[in-house]
């Protein structure tokens, strides 16, 4: 057996135990992140010499937020991984929405991490106790898109949390907005809470298509919905207000059971809230996950207060690189940060030229 | 905190409570600035736009140019004196609104107000006009007739706030051409425009209500709308979206003189990487860079540097690079916001993670960056705020083409190159869509007169109006002395 794959296997057996675990000390958490970042150092090349360009060694790197942060464009310009390509890895690639930029693209050698890790928050954040629901999900099947993280996730929500009459209600034909109307109603009459996963612009498709009807639900107590992703210029854009106060009046679903899921494809861990009755809501991560909010440049933490650039560390990486720089601004708060947008660079004041306009003009 | 407050704009006619004002906060080194712009109403705007072209008929139009390069010239001196309060003030607030070095502004307004003189307004005018009379009346043409120049009936200005001090250079033009004048002010530098028009009034008294400058929100609703419907023409600086947006909202009656992004680059040849010359030169590259922070249209991006010299492209680069921090320790680079921040940053990532040989040079975390590429680049922006590509390539010639796929993008070239090449590089660049060549470290410093974008800052502005040599001649049987 290969060198990095024989280490990756203990590895995961350990990791798999920490995800099991009911949470962790931050020795505990420095520990696991220290093998990781050790295990991807010798085996991850280009994360290698990303290191080595910024000084950082398994010498001088102590705690967890010493590893360098692999921007997330990284993954389009590189193959990140620790074991050696093989023929049962998983590929998750990101949207890749402007067409020309190549997509990013995050190994995954088996998925018995990327499952647990998924599986124990969901359980918790999500289903919140109850074992199993039916659920209609708004997002094209693992068939239809075999590279996406989420078609993963909400299959194995599905799978693993869903009743026997949960389905699919976004076909390669389009949207089944009959057959969900018929699920919706279903549990109307029978009292039986539902559950609605999708990405948030499938969500705003449904709106538009029931609002066209002129009809609208009150399921039952008990019922919830998940929305994730964004827009992605796949829907019209709605602000967060709008988008909440909908699902709440078409579905007949508390805000405090509409819940936000955070994820990306470069992670293996998602982030959720505890529903959005306020905004922006309080996202948080389970303990095998750990974020910091830097200065964008020096990658230092930025003072209590103030905004800034998204670094995660995720132990469910145990593959591509643990650490993470997002594109994403947030704010500390409690128990939590507080997602505030993507930075999406600024533009520039006169007639210079930024890169992000630039690319926009290019690609139009 | 010291807190400071001024109020923006120039609104000849109306009060100050007969307006509403909205407050822009600028913070900055300890001091905040809340600068109170106006905010018409659209029946205000028509009002103060037939107050302003009345004024104009009287005023402005019966001044010769002549008469109006002497106003000009004693603002300027007025803006040169570093005792003048209006001096004072711009090098006490234009730091604030815009962020950049204090001594940064300081010598930057100097070396532009400083072509703005009388003898430089002469030059710009010649620049356009092979008789500048043509302005102040009916002359000879060669081919016969007469023939005079009019400005606009109304100029409208929509200014960007990237260089402080920038909408100096369109209202001088219109005041040339005797246009009555209306300006937009950019909320990133909301001042210089309204403290020009206010000391032309003060030098010249006559000349106070044939200017006024406006302020509104974004693109502006009801309000713009009126000011644009009055205008013939409208000189605006921005964004291309920005720009477009406002083309889309003229009447196809309106002309419309746009002025948007331009990518700048340099070219450096062989003949000047000795080691003698190459490290003056890396100083001059890094001036062109550091000057407002890369802001301006003519900022470059990319200097290409040619191989085969004893001076390697990579060896200047690292010149360039110790520049750039020593004139950051003279010149701090302005604070950046996240945003700002997070665009360098992905920039940085950009040239670390690609997949060619691409380095960065210095430490991530510098107020500057160089990044060193050994094969030919396409042009295209850095992340601006003293972040600059330096590409090695084998030969200047083979520049051309790569610059030329980005022919709607191109305006200033620095070209370092002895006359024969430099000459020879003119033409292929000018071929390729390249509308200004300068000197390496004259980049960012435009000449008096300068073809802005290629095009007559002044013939652009005027329509002609032709007394025809048959009407002349039509005319001498109706003369009291005709026979």
């Amino acid at each position: 057996m290969d060198k990095a794959t024989a280490q990756a296997d203990l590895l995961v057996a350990d990791l798999l135990a920490f995800i099991a675990a009911d949470g962790c000390t931050d020795d505990q958490f420095n520990q696991l992140a220290l093998r990781l970042f050790a295990h991807q150092y010798e085996f991850n090349a280009p994360f290698r010499s990303f290191c080595q360009r910024r000084g950082a060694t398994l010498r001088n790197v102590k705690t967890w937020s010493d590893i360098p942060a692999v921007p997330i464009d990284a993954f389009k310009a590189m193959e990140l991984r620790s074991e050696p390509a093989s023929p049962n890895e998983r590929v998750f690639m990101t949207s890749g929405t402007t067409g020309r930029a190549a997509r990013g693209r995050h190994f995954h050698p088996q998925l018995d991490v990327y499952d647990l890790s998924m599986t124990r928050n969901f359980a918790k954040r999500f289903m919140q106790g109850v074992e199993r629901m039916p659920m209609g999900i708004l997002f094209p099947d693992e068939v239809a898109m075999p590279n996406s993280s989420l078609a993963h996730y909400l299959a194995l929500a599905k799978s693993e949390f869903g009743t026997e009459d949960s389905r699919y209600y976004l076909t390669p034909e389009g949207l089944d907005v009959p057959g969900l109307c018929a699920a919706l109603e279903e549990s109307q009459r029978s009292g039986k809470p539902y559950a609605l996963l999708g990405a948030s612009f499938s969500l705003v498709h449904v709106m538009d298509a029931l609002r066209e009807q002129g009809c609208s639900f009150q399921l039952p107590a008990g019922s919830r919905i998940l929305d994730t992703g964004g827009y992605k210029g796949q829907s019209r854009e709605l602000p967060l207000e709008e988008f909440y106060a909908d699902l709440a009046r078409l579905f007949g679903v508390p805000r405090t059971h509409c819940i936000n899921m955070y994820g990306m494809t470069e992670l293996s861990t998602q982030f959720y809230d505890d529903g959005n009755a306020t905004l922006p809501s309080v996202k948080s991560g389970p303990h095998w996950i750990r974020s910091r909010l830097v200065e964008p440049i020096t990658g230092r933490d930025v003072p209590p207060g103030e905004r800034g650039i998204l670094v995660h560390c995720d132990l469910g990486n145990y593959n591509a690189v643990s650490t993470i720089l997002t594109e994403d601004v947030a704010l500390w708060a409690d128990g939590g940060f507080l997602l505030l947008g993507r930075a999406e660079g600024a533009a520039a004041k006169g007639c210079s030229l930024a890169v992000e306009e630039f690319v926009k003009a290019t690609a139009a | 905190m010291r807190i400071e407050r001024v109020t923006a704009g120039y609104l000849p006619g109306l009060q100050v409570d007969e307006v509403q004002w909205h407050v822009l906060p600028f913070q900055r080194n300890g001091m905040r600035l809340e600068v109170s712009v106006p905010m018409l109403t659209g029946p205000q705007m028509h009002a103060l736009a037939d107050r302003v072209r009345e004024a104009a008929n009287r005023h402005l139009r019966t001044m010769t140019v002549a008469d109006i390069i002497d106003v000009i010239d004693r603002a300027i001196a007025r803006l040169l004196d570093r005792n003048d309060p209006f001096r004072q003030q711009a090098e006490a607030l234009l730091p604030v609104v815009s962020g950049y070095d204090a001594d940064m502004v300081r010598l930057g307004l100097t070396g532009y107000f400083k072509t703005f003189r009388a003898a430089q307004l002469r030059r710009f005018v010649a620049e356009d006009f092979a008789n500048p009379a043509v302005l102040d009346g009916f002359q000879p043409a060669p081919k016969g007739g007469a023939v005079r120049a009019y400005g606009p009936d109304l100029l409208v200005h929509s200014w960007a706030g990237n260089v402080p001090a920038l909408s100096l250079w369109s209202l001088v033009c219109g005041l040339l051409v005797k246009a009555p004048a209306i300006g937009k002010l950019a909320s990133a530098e909301p001042l210089f425009a309204g403290w020009f028009a206010r000391l032309l009034a003060e030098i010249h008294p006559p000349l106070a209500d044939c200017l006024a400058v406006v302020w509104w929100s974004g693109a502006g609703g009801e309000e713009a709308d009126a000011l644009y419907a009055k205008a013939d023409t409208v000189l605006a600086y921005g964004g291309n979206h920005t720009l477009d947006a406002l083309r889309k909202r003229l009447p196809v009656t309106t002309r419309f003189l746009p002025h948007g992004h331009k990518l700048g680059f340099g070219l450096i040849g062989a003949a000047a990487l000795d080691t003698l010359k190459a490290p003056a030169l890396a100083r001059l590259a890094a001036w062109d860079v550091m000057r407002y922070d890369q802001q301006g249209c003519y900022s470059p991006h990319v200097f290409y540097v040619e191989r085969g010299a004893p001076v390697s492209p990579r060896a200047f680069a690292d010149y360039l690079a110790a520049e750039l921090a020593n004139l950051q320790r003279r010149f701090a680079r302005r604070d950046l916001d996240l945003e700002e921040s997070a665009a360098v940053a992905k920039w940085q990532q950009s040239v670390e993670w690609s997949a060619g040989d691409d380095l960065l040079i210095g430490p991530a975390d510098a107020p500057w960056s160089v990044a060193y590429s050994d094969s030919l680049q396409s042009l295209s922006p850095t992340a601006l705020y003293r972040t600059i590509y330096v590409v090695g390539v084998d030969s200047l010639d083979d520049v051309v083409p790569v610059v030329a796929a980005q022919r709607e993008y191109l305006q200033t070239a620095g070209i370092a190159a002895g006359p024969e090449n430099l000459y020879r590089l003119a033409e292929l660049l000018g071929a390729a869509g390249v509308t200004r060549i300068a000197a390496i470290g004259s980049m960012s410093m435009p000449e008096a007169g300068w073809h802005h974008d290629g095009r007559f800052n002044l013939v652009d502005l005027v329509r002609m109006t032709e007394i025809e040599q048959s009407a002349e001649w039509a005319a001498q049987p109706f003369a009291d002395y005709a026979d």
